[in-house]
């Protein structure tokens, strides 16, 4: 091996071994740094996307009342998400007003985003989101639909943020199942078996018993996600050696997310 | 020199239009990897510290887009994919000698078997950190999958580079001008 060679193997093996010594917050802030210089391209690459959707779909209108119906609809997904937000603090109301009287709650302060890119690989179920920092997102903000609960994030840059899934198994809500007492953790699984992911709802007392179509909202242990948000309806539960168990079907179509909000905190 | 800067280039444009390639639902949804099949032509192609150079910045751009920081804990160390496109890409270029003679065929098969490496030893790692060492059929596809598709995108990207090279009056390339 030449002189030449051996210094290069040097340097790459020094240059790695300061990356391997990375800690959590270094890790956050290069990728946070990293996303920050790829933003511009994928912003655009997104928009280069659509465009080509478009096209292909044969989808084609007026500039301007494309513009407008954009606007329109994001509009009224946020008005949506913010009366699913209402319906679900009502929910969560009415149940404390019967066991521990009543405490009011305000509705969700929400910031609209639109996905920029999904699943960059194969087992990390992630969605990129085109506001960062700058618009006031932080790590661990719930991200939700007017349908119900996405994930959580957890890379952020100035303008650019990533949220993971509710479909990873990294990522775990502390639930609660509705017209029951029960709670536990739902989790992702690590590999998708059909087009559909599934929820794991584990932890589970064995005489739970819960019945399909029961849904399940976050019970706000923990701190992440306030309570009351829609996680999933129940597809099956079954007892276990030590718990019981309940597969979900998420409340969101998780696959063909375009527009998504940041819950900031509430009202 | 040139043709060393266009690959960088073009390790950067694959590994964004790597976010924007679904998953293939008909291949239990696998996922594509195009920046791999590039990193090792530039193995065979490049000389030993430039091949570094261009596994360093894939290994780079792959652990910013990969690894996740959640509940303050990293899954997975960032490097560890900078060492992975390191010590294939340097099997790779022990190769050299083929493709400088012109020959495809057994890279091609290697880009695959090495780009399911890839997704094998980032699965063995949360693995590792998850716990419950599972291999499912769906797992053993999302690992096999983007092999098959790097293996059968080899040839048609390896042309391409070469091509490039030849455009760009890159030296260092097949001794015959051209890929078999």
């Amino acid at each position: 091996m030449s002189r030449t060679n051996i210094i290069a193997l040097l340097i790459f093996g020094a240059i790695l071994g300061y990356f391997l010594s990375f800690g959590p917050s270094a890790t956050q802030k290069f990728k946070a740094g990293v996303y920050q210089l790829l933003a511009p391209f994928l912003t655009s690459g997104s928009g280069l996307k659509k465009q080509i959707t478009s096209v292909r779909t044969g989808l084609k209108s007026l500039e301007q009342l494309e513009h407008e119906n954009t606007e329109l609809q994001v509009e009224n997904r946020e008005l949506r998400a913010t009366n699913q937000g209402l319906r679900d603090v009502e929910h969560e109301v009415n149940r404390l007003r019967h066991a521990l009287n009543y405490r009011e709650r305000s509705v969700f302060k929400l910031i609209a985003a639109e996905i920029v890119a999904r699943d960059s690989s194969t087992w990390w179920r992630t969605v990129t989101i085109n506001r960062g920092k700058k618009d006031g997102i932080e790590i661990d903000m719930p991200v939700v639909t007017a349908e119900g609960l996405v994930g959580k994030i957890t890379t952020v840059s100035d303008n650019i943020s990533v949220a993971l899934l509710v479909s990873d198994e990294n990522c775990r809500v502390a639930a609660s199942v509705e017209g029951s007492r029960e709670q536990g953790i739902v989790s992702g699984e690590r590999v998708t078996t059909g087009l559909t992911p599934l929820l794991d709802l584990n932890f589970l007392s064995k005489q739970a018993d819960l019945k399909p179509g029961q849904k399940v909202y976050t019970s706000g242990v923990g701190g992440v996600f306030p309570s009351g948000l829609l996680i999933g309806v129940v597809k099956s539960f079954r007892v276990r050696e030590l718990d019981g168990q309940a597969q979900l079907t998420p409340a969101v179509d998780l696959s063909h997310l375009e527009d998504v909000f940041v819950v900031t905190g509430r009202r | 020199m040139i043709f060393f800067f266009l690959l960088l280039f073009l390790v950067l444009v694959a590994q964004i239009a790597e976010l924007f390639i679904p998953a293939l639902p008909w291949l239990y949804n696998a996922h594509v990897y195009i920046v791999p099949v590039i990193v090792f032509y530039g193995a065979m192609a490049l000389p030993f510290p430039l091949m570094l150079t261009l596994a360093f910045y894939a290994g780079v751009l792959l652990d910013a887009l990969t690894v996740q920081v959640i509940g303050g804990k990293v899954e997975i160390s960032t490097g560890s994919s900078i060492l992975l496109y390191g010590v294939l890409a340097g099997i790779m270029h022990g190769l050299r000698p083929l493709f400088a003679r012109g020959h495809w065929e057994v890279h091609s098969i290697l880009s695959g078997i090495f780009t399911s490496l890839i997704v094998l030893a980032q699965y063995l790692m949360i693995t590792f950190r998850r716990g419950s060492l599972v291999f499912t059929r769906e797992i053993w596809w999302q690992i096999g999958g983007p092999g098959i598709i790097a293996m059968l995108m080899a040839p048609i990207l390896f042309w391409l580079l070469e091509w490039i090279g030849r455009m760009t009056a890159y030296p260092y390339g097949p001794e015959r001008g051209r890929l078999e």
